[in-house]
């Protein structure tokens, strides 16, 4: 065959730079070898969940929070009686919409009690279900004990008698570990996960979550104080204190979970999840409510930096969940994740 | 006794009769008419409703060359020989089908998240929900590292493959095993599999197929506490290419850990307010 013949069978077919093109030969793609994969389906499925998740990941935060400022107050000597009254009643209000968020999100809500035939030390789902029960009844007590005290269960034997026998202080002790564990668990939660972004950053979730929660927390009791303009002066000024170095140890973890989530942690900082979280979370939630609370105290001002703060843990919350979503649809992510020594094995120490 | 699949793809011809037995013997509902308009694969993955999907993975070649005068016939009788015309058959490619289906890890992170128990493991040591506890909280989903437990949105429930826990309690072999007719999917004891799944990739190296391995080992596919798969798989090419992962890992190690990090980050915040209280 000549050389001529050959050049024109090469065009005939179709063929550029030693390539065929035809239907039946298509393109070579060069990025083959990079995107790996399966026409892009994800390899793995992403969780369901829908807003119910990351507002009940908000609540429970704050509940543990709430119980932290309760709890030390009466633990150093300077309790208020208006914060014991919010943190009883909130824990009892939080310890019924909790479950209630939970429960709606289930794909059988008929079957809730089914939580409940096992524990399972491994599953954090299963311990946040024991933990909400059992922080649920301790709070419970505590809230009759309250409402026995402000007179709301008549002036009766039966009143005084509760607020006599309760063991509030042993209670107050035990409810403290209970809810930081909620707080925190709704962190580990996500991490015990295949999904790249959340199971890379194992360690930070929990108490990256407990930060912005006790944060938020704080917030709530400031804000409910203020609404109701009740509350000590040093309260007031204590709960500033504590929320501003909260703040700073707050964005403190989320830059570290940053930097441990490298390369996977792009879905949280990137597009319309990275604008809620920058710009709803970092700058709304952290730095603005930072410079507020560096000048002079005002009821005013409190108010903004309280509901400011408490906006910032919902947009956190609602931005990790989705960033996960989208980081289980991201198949390159999921492999790269998967090639080396990325994912967390059972050997790692740290 | 451990019960298993072998699921050799060398051998698979893409005629989807395992989807198709499966879909009929468990009675699962149709997926719908969804066209990927890619591949002849029109199913895409694994779901609560497909406990078997068929993978079609067109594995063209770096170099696409077709040289001198290509003789079809020939190249479709016998691949392996030098062929007429000085013809490279590179320039084809290669079709690789893939039955995929639930591993059914030795260790079960879907077990493991699981927090009603409706995940258990059977007698047969497969991974099996009991469809009577389940209560659709979905953890199981995100916990598979190989993406094959899914929630039926009309049901609530999660469901995947029970490898035919009916037939095998009746003595028979699972339905798509049963109907695959090339043997590409085995079914038997995992110990026997296992050296069936040797001898077949030795088999495979000595015929120059060097690229043939396991899926499903502790050393690949059922890696990171997972402990290797029941459902093995001999795969011609990088598991990412048959939406595998390399290195999957169980999500659940680091629990302890993460408990042990956060107890750490409660007592600390708990210093953090206590000092806030300072005159």
């Amino acid at each position: 065959m000549s050389d001529i013949s050959s050049e024109a069978l090469a065009a005939g077919r179709g063929e550029q730079n030693g390539k065929v093109q035809t239907s039946h030969h298509p393109k070579t793609d060069p990025k083959q070898d990079e995107k790996k994969g399966y026409y892009g389906i994800p390899p793995i499925k992403r969780a369901h969940w829908t807003w119910q998740i990351p507002v009940y990941f908000w609540l429970g935060g704050i509940t543990a929070g709430v119980a932290l400022f309760t709890a030390v107050s009466k633990l150093v000597g300077k309790e208020d009686p208006a914060v014991t009254r919010l943190g009883r009643y909130f824990a009892v209000v939080s310890m019924i919409l909790s479950p209630v968020l939970l429960i709606w999100d289930l794909g059988r809500p008929e079957r809730f009690l089914n939580m409940m035939r096992i524990w399972k030390l491994r599953s954090p789902m299963s311990n946040q279900s024991w933990s909400l029960v059992a922080y649920g009844n301790v709070s419970g007590i505590l809230m009759l004990k309250q409402a026995a005290e402000d007179g709301l269960l008549g002036r009766g034997g039966i009143a005084r008698l509760v607020a006599r026998l309760v063991p509030h202080r042993v209670l107050q002790v035990l409810a403290l570990p209970l809810a930081l564990f909620i707080g925190s668990n709704t962190g580990t939660l996500l991490s015990a996960t295949s999904v790249p972004i959340w199971a890379r950053n194992w360690m930070l979730m929990g108490p990256t979550f407990l930060a912005s929660g006790v944060s938020t927390g704080l917030s709530f009791i400031s804000l409910v104080l203020n609404l109701l303009r009740t509350g000590r002066k040093d309260t007031h000024h204590t709960l500033q204190r504590a929320e501003k170095v909260m703040l700073l140890v707050e964005s403190g973890l989320i830059a570290a979970s940053l930097a441990r989530m490298s390369r996977w942690g792009k879905p949280l900082v990137t597009g319309k999840i990275g604008a809620l979280f920058v710009g709803g979370t970092l700058i709304g939630g952290i730095a603005a409510p930072l410079a507020l609370l560096s000048g002079k105290e005002t009821r005013n001002k409190s108010m903004l930096t309280s509901v400011l703060v408490l906006l910032g843990g919902l947009a956190f919350r609602f931005a990790v969940v989705l960033a996960g979503r989208k980081s289980a649809d991201d198949p390159q992510a999921y492999f790269s994740f998967t090639r080396g020594e990325n994912a967390p094995q059972p050997g790692d120490k740290i | 006794m451990a019960t298993g699949f072998l699921t050799d793809t060398t051998v698979c011809i893409g005629c989807k009769a395992c989807e198709v037995a499966c879909k009929q013997w468990n009675q699962l509902p149709a997926d719908g008419y969804n066209l990927t308009g890619a591949s002849y694969d029109n199913t895409g993955h694994l779901s609560g409703t497909t406990w078997r999907h068929v993978a079609f993975i067109e594995n063209p070649k770096k170099q696409r060359r077709l040289s001198g005068d290509v003789d079809l016939i020939a190249l479709a009788e016998d691949v392996t020989e030098t062929l007429p015309g000085n013809a490279e058959l590179d320039g084809l490619g290669r079709w690789n089908f893939m039955s995929d289906v639930c591993k059914h890890c030795v260790e079960a992170p879907c077990q493991q998240a699981c927090p009603t128990g409706a995940i258990i493991r059977n007698e047969f040591d497969n991974v099996y929900i009991q469809p009577d506890v389940c209560n659709g909280c979905g953890y199981c989903v995100p916990a598979c590292p190989y993406g094959v437990i899914t929630q039926v949105p009309n049901d609530g429930r999660a469901f995947k493959c029970t490898l035919c826990y009916d037939r095998q309690r009746d003595g028979l072999e699972p339905a798509c095993a049963k109907a695959c007719p090339t043997n590409s999917i085995m079914f038997g004891d995992v110990e026997d599999l296992k050296v069936i799944a040797a001898e077949r990739v030795a088999t495979l190296h000595a015929k120059g197929y060097d690229n043939a391995f396991v899926y499903g080992t502790p050393e690949v596919g059922g890696t990171g506490g997972i402990g290797g798969n029941h459902s093995k798989f001999i795969l011609m090419d990088d598991p990412e290419t048959y939406n595998l992962p390399r290195h999957p890992f169980m999500p659940q190690v680091k629990v302890k850990g993460a408990f042990v990090a956060s107890s750490i980050a409660a007592a600390a915040l708990t210093a953090v307010v206590a000092l806030a209280f300072r005159d």
